[in-house]
């Protein structure tokens, strides 16, 4: 199958790459731009561990394919911190311990920000419904809720 | 002399005795008196058996050194996951 | 915390939450799980897998596919040496690429190396075989049942004398005392039977490696595993090579739970490395994972238990059965040795593994425990109802303590049962009211843990900072734990202290981490090289402060003696040249004296009994750790288990059809729990220190997982009356027993 040229937005970077129609964008991140951190837990948009946002929106990487990415802005978790500087919900889910293999870790980052980019007060149920979309099996999602919301306190009180 | 404790699968080689008294340095020796006086034992508990030990499960005891009041107990190999 | 006869000892750093030290590359997707890992040059596999629960393989054909379109190799069984049916190795070198006969539906036929995945795919829908179907077995009634026919022409049942192959992998017979005689004496009686299916362990991360195989015939291998030297010798088992040909590095890994402390790949990856001359990448789809990996066995129980009406549970008789695929598996024999938490003194158990044409069972975090302590927990649970006693007094009054016998007739060491049970009792859980509308359950269990083999390596820098080595692949949280333990004992900061998982060559061998044992087993080899080095160190000390060495002592990460200025760790480091050369020492040990770990778990619950859905409302664990090195990751074990108990309850399960064909092969229907299904898990750590290791470890990693089953039960049963026997608790079946009742 021929590859299609695809230009867009990624973590900031004007980027392009060459994929095939019937690539994911999954698959396309990580085998031409390197971007690893979205994984393959299912590749059926079952798991989340291939979150990505598309313009501010989470979405699985697995379920799109590669060329729909034209033109458009998207955020991996490699494009979460700054800098140095950590987003906010990498930091408490460092102090949170809400991580135990680390395969789930960067959907959930990504799922949890465009949650407080949208609700930046969500009550633990808004934040368990927001995630529903995002399996971990090690960590029975107590530790990563708790982040969450440790995350939103802390965004609160940055933005004041 | 060391005791040997024979779970219930290991009793059908000695008529349903679970206690029995083998001379041996090691659980080793005790293993291969084990098989001498009831053949077919010493293969099952080599191939098939951990060693508790004053309180401690032993994977490979062969070299194990016990005495004169050592309990042994033949247990099942134990992995976990 | 509970009181004890040895109150915890205060630590520095054991017992603090610091950051763990690889956390910022997991929350940065830096760090590298065996599918991120890629080499110039490589080729993907792709399996062919068998559409049949059991048939001979009369031919397969790959001519058509080797002319395909980037294809570059194929193998099949007959590229593979055939292993004796004696060498350990043998089930496993069959399972990963059958040789005559294919025994699941998922059975790997024949495996596609090519330059890109889908080639590889097509060329191995290319595959051309032909297979002459055989009677299939997909229960254990089936497998058990007069004159069924074999699943396993190989299978000589273990433990017994046999006439010849059978369906039984194992057969147990554990007991003490006389149970008929108990049994009449008894003032209640409960008798009832228990059914579970399969269940996986549910691991985000799919099976992946990569091989790149040299000209010279050495082996790279990246891996995703529970245990790289395990990988290393199943491999080279598998192929016939020695170990010396081939290096593993263990990839970060996504969760294992103890489905991934065997192999499926690396020998198949090898073999087409080998003969493409190109590395070897393959990763496992979630659908293979399902169908063609290690699920956790079905079973089907029996557990009568006798009481005295002022609730000493005098008697219990039980019959365990366990479907564990096609191949012998020790999982009947180490369910009925689960069975240890009560004194008990009559015990009669009787406990099978039946071979079935499913794929080869794993282990699940305790692997069989679960089953049991569902079936045993529950009667016992109707015990207490029975007898109008609280489920916590009951089992405080009949409790295992250190000097009780377990199943197999060894006395429990120093254990925590009681101290779990207090603990429970006055949490703030279980002295609230049960929400209304809602009821309760209780239920407890426990877990071995074993030690095994560990080596690890200090290496002081310098400038007084240390290099942990060890070979324990960090599942969750380990290296922290590491960290912390040569923190305490070397007393200097954890945050001087690098921790590294190193590959096969780069460390001593390694037993697998399973059996909650890294934390004790690596741990203690960690202290132990520690240790030495402090020994080490005082020598060296003893020079710069020119005192004899037996008047130094090691305090708070500096040599002291009296009248001397104490002489800190940096110091010694900065002059090791000038006082005999590199500060470096390794530990390695078979560990002994693994600590038990008993869980007691609540959990508040409501049924709509018009659906029959369960809602957790509010659920606590309780756990002994003998010493919390890292709480928080402590925490997340019992919090992980916990869950994964909870979806084993309510609706996990493998649905397979007539054929064999596992009908739920996705997480869409394979339905684990979402966040959304779930309250705050909240966690008690007791902390009964085990003697045998020097912070008192307790593994913690399995118990979590064998309580939860027969907790949510007795609520179940709590709330409507009905007792649920056969898991999972899901909506539809609720609904039926209701309707029944």
């Amino acid at each position: 199958m021929p590859r299609t040229h695809v230009s867009c937005t990624v973590n900031g970077d004007e980027v392009d790459f060459l994929a095939s129609d019937d690539t994911s964008l999954l698959d396309a991140l990580r085998d031409e731009l390197g971007l690893i951190g979205a994984k393959e837990g299912c590749g059926t948009g079952d798991c989340g561990a291939c979150s990505i946002l598309v313009d501010g929106r989470v979405n699985c990487a697995c379920l799109m394919f590669a060329p729909e990415a034209e033109g458009h802005d998207l955020l991996t978790v490699e494009g979460m911190a700054t800098g140095e500087h950590l987003h906010p919900l990498q930091q408490t889910f460092l102090e949170g311990a809400a991580l135990q293999c680390g395969i789930c870790t960067p959907g959930f980052l990504v799922a949890a920000k465009a949650l407080l980019d949208e609700n930046p007060e969500p009550t633990e149920t808004e934040i368990r419904y927001a995630l529903a979309g995002n399996l971990c099996r090690c960590t029975g999602y107590d530790k990563i809720v708790r982040s969450v919301q440790e995350a939103a306190v802390q965004l609160k009180g940055a933005a004041k | 002399m060391p005791r040997a404790h024979l779970m219930t699968d290991h009793r059908r080689f000695t008529d349903g005795e679970a206690v029995i008294e083998v001379d041996g340095a090691t659980v080793g020796a005790v293993i291969g008196e084990l098989e001498r006086r009831f053949p077919g034992l010493g293969e099952v508990l080599t191939h098939a058996s951990s060693a508790g030990v004053d309180g401690e499960i032993h994977a490979e005891p062969e070299y194990l050194e016990v005495g004169p009041d050592t309990d042994i107990y033949f247990v099942a190999p134990l992995a976990g996951g | 915390m509970t009181a004890t006869e040895n109150p915890p000892t205060k630590y520095k750093y054991i017992g603090t939450r610091p950051i763990r030290h690889d956390g910022y590359d997991k929350v940065t997707g830096k760090a590298r799980f065996a599918a991120d890992k890629d080499l110039p040059g490589q080729l993907r596999g792709s399996f062919l897998r068998s559409p049949h629960a059991h048939a001979r393989i009369v031919s397969i054909d790959t001519s058509a596919a080797l002319i395909m379109a980037g294809v570059k190799a194929i193998v099949t069984g007959a590229d593979f040496p055939t292993l004796d049916v004696k060498n350990p190795s043998h089930d496993i070198a069959v399972n990963l690429m059958a040789r005559d006969v294919v025994y699941y539906n998922g059975h790997a036929v024949a495996c596609v190396a090519a330059t890109t995945k889908p080639e590889a795919d097509a060329a191995a829908a290319a595959i051309v075989v032909e297979y002459e179907l055989l009677p299939a077995i997909l229960t254990i009634d089936e497998s058990l049942a007069e004159g069924a026919p074999l699943v396993n022409d190989n299978n000589m049942t273990k433990f017994v004398e046999s006439d010849g192959p059978s369906n039984l992998a194992t057969v147990t017979e554990l007991g003490r005392g006389d149970v008929d005689e108990a049994f009449a004496a008894a003032d209640l009686v409960i008798e009832r039977e228990f059914d579970t299916a399969d269940v996986h362990q549910g691991y985000i991360e799919p099976h992946a490696c990569i091989v790149d195989v040299g000209l010279d015939g050495r082996a790279d291998i990246w891996a995703s595993s529970q245990g790289h030297f395990k990988v290393r010798a199943l491999t080279a088992a598998t192929l016939g090579w020695d170990t010396a040909r081939i290096k593993v590095t263990p990839a970060e890994i996504g969760g294992g739970f103890g489905g991934k402390t065997t192999i499926y790949l690396e020998p198949v990856a090898a073999r087409l490395s080998e003969i493409s001359g190109r590395p070897v990448k393959i990763v496992m789809s979630r659908d293979e994972v399902l169908r063609a990996t290690g699920p956790a066995p079905s079973s089907k129980s029996r557990v009568k238990i006798g009481a005295t009406n002022d609730g000493e549970l005098t008697v219990m008789e039980a019959s365990l059965a366990y479907g564990v695929g096609p191949f012998g598996d020790m999982a009947g024999l180490v369910g009925a040795m689960s069975i240890a938490s009560y004194k008990m003194p009559n015990l009669k158990l009787h406990s099978v593994g039946a071979l079935t044409n499913t794929p080869k069972t794993a282990a699940y975090r305790a692997p069989s425990a679960p089953h049991a302590a569902f079936a045993v927990e529950s009667v016992i649970d109707d015990v207490a109802q029975a007898l109008d006693m609280d489920p916590i007094d009951l089992r405080l009054k009949n409790a295992a303590v250190e000097g009780d016998l377990t199943a197999m007739g060894m006395p429990h060491p120093k254990i925590g049962f009681i101290e779990c049970l207090e603990a429970m009792a006055d949490s703030d859980h279980y002295k609230s009211p049960v929400p209304e509308g809602a009821a309760r359950g209780l239920g407890t269990g426990f877990w071995f843990n074993i030690g095994e083999q560990s080596s690890a390596t200090v290496n002081l820098n310098e400038d007084g900072t240390a290099t942990v080595i060890t070979g324990s692949p960090d599942i969750g949280g380990s290296r922290a734990s590491m960290a912390l333990m040569a923190a305490e004992t070397l007393g200097i900061d954890v945050y001087k202290i690098t921790p590294v998982v190193a590959d096969t060559e780069s460390v001593g061998f390694t037993d697998v981490t399973e059996g909650s044992r890294a934390t004790f087993a690596t741990g203690m080899a960690v202290v132990h090289a520690c240790r030495e080095l402090i020994e080490e160190l005082k020598t060296r000390a003893a020079k710069m402060m020119e005192v004899e060495v037996d008047t130094v002592s090691w305090v708070d990460g500096a040599a002291v003696s009296d009248g001397k200025d104490p002489v800190s760790l940096a110091a010694i480091t900065a002059k090791a040249k000038r006082t005999g050369g590199p500060l470096t020492a390794t530990g390695s040990l078979t560990a002994a004296g693994a600590g038990p770990s008993f869980a007691v778990h609540c959990c508040d619950l409501a049924v709509d009994e018009e659906t029959g859905q369960v809602t957790i409302l509010r659920y606590t664990a309780v756990q002994d750790a003998g010493t919390a090195i890292h709480p928080s990751y402590v925490e997340g074990q019992m919090q992980g288990g916990s869950v994964q108990g909870i979806g084993w309850a309510l609706n996990e399960e493998y649905i397979f059809d007539t054929d064999g064909a596992l009908e739920n092969a996705s997480f869409l229907d394979y339905r684990v729990p979402v966040a959304s299904d779930l309250p705050m898990i909240e966690t008690i750590i007791v902390e009964v220190p085990n003697p045998s290791h020097p912070y008192g470890v307790r593994g913690v990693g399995e118990t979590g997982i064998v309580p939860p089953m027969a907790t949510i039960a007795n609520a179940i049963q709590r709330a409507t009356g009905t007792r649920m026997t056969s898991l999972p608790m899901s909506p539809p079946k609720i609904l039926a027993a209701l309707n029944e009742a």
